[in-house]
């Protein structure tokens, strides 16, 4: 083991704090986004830090699907951006303010 | 310390770096740019870690698909008066407290469970994991096979989603 699974486990936190800061914080939907991949890329390398120190390698799968969903979650949420685009210009959250034109 | 113990702290830092830029360029296309060095970084992570099949696929799947597709997606928008507006709403404080504060809960919740000596999983019984895609490969297409297949059940509703969603919808004469 290169290092302990502590610091693994304390990068991993600290990839993830950094994505809710950028979720909650951004103004931009295509960013918050962005920060959604932060954080699943953080809960992957907390992932693959428990399958080392366990000597399994069912964390390495759960990675893969993490990372399948993550290929799904941005196909719909930039679809959803585009439609949203295509009703009224421009990605800042602040101007989503009616569900339906 | 060894030259592959500094080279994981090379890449955490590295990666920490790039995310805070990430979050913080005002320019989308910079924050694409640094996500795209925190996924390499990530991937090397992964290597230094033991999951060379992982690395691999984070490399393609993630920086040659998904970064792509936000690249063309943010290109395809007309962003030109995103420079003039502010980047944060003004809440910014209370989300970079909600940040430490995930943060401070998770260091604090591993100091309760100091190095973790005393947590034992189920090995897979074949020692240290060496050679990793052979177990990969067979834990997938053995136990399991029947969450793999439904990730595939998840990725079509999503290819449908977005063609349903993306589609432009033109009246019928």
């Amino acid at each position: 083991m290169i290092v302990p699974t502590n610091v693994v486990l304390g990068l991993s936190a600290i990839l993830f704090g950094i994505g809710v800061f950028g979720f909650l914080a951004r103004r931009n939907v295509i960013l918050m986004l962005v920060s959604i991949e932060v954080m699943l890329n953080a809960i992957n390398v907390s992932l693959v830090g428990f399958s080392q120190h366990f000597e399994n390698p069912h964390g390495q799968i759960m990675a893969l699907f993490v990372i399948a969903v993550a290929a799904a979650e941005a196909g719909i949420g930039l679809g959803l951006v585009i439609a949203l685009n295509r009703n009224k210009p421009g990605v800042r959250v602040g101007d989503l303010t009616e569900l339906k034109w | 310390m060894t030259l592959l113990t500094a080279t994981f702290y090379y890449m955490a830092t590295a990666s920490v770096v790039s995310a805070l830029l990430a979050v913080t360029r005002r320019n989308p296309l910079h924050s694409l740019l640094w996500v795209l060095a925190l996924f390499g970084h990530v991937a090397g992570i992964f290597l230094l870690l033991e999951a060379e099949f992982l690395a691999v696929v984070q490399v393609v799947v993630y920086a040659g698909a998904i970064l792509i597709f936000y690249l063309f997606v943010m290109m395809l928008l007309d962003l030109s008066d995103e420079d003039t507006r502010p980047r944060f709403g003004n809440h910014w404080p209370f989300a970079a407290g909600a940040g430490l504060l995930f943060v401070a809960i998770a260091f604090i919740a591993q100091l309760e469970r100091s190095n973790m000596v005393g947590i034992r999983g189920t090995p897979s019984g074949e020692g240290p994991l060496q050679g990793s895609l052979e177990g990969i490969g067979l834990a997938l297409f053995g136990p399991f096979a029947l969450p793999f297949e439904m990730v595939s059940l998840v990725l079509l509703a999503a290819i449908v989603g977005a063609v349903v969603l993306a589609q432009r919808r033109v009246p019928r004469p």
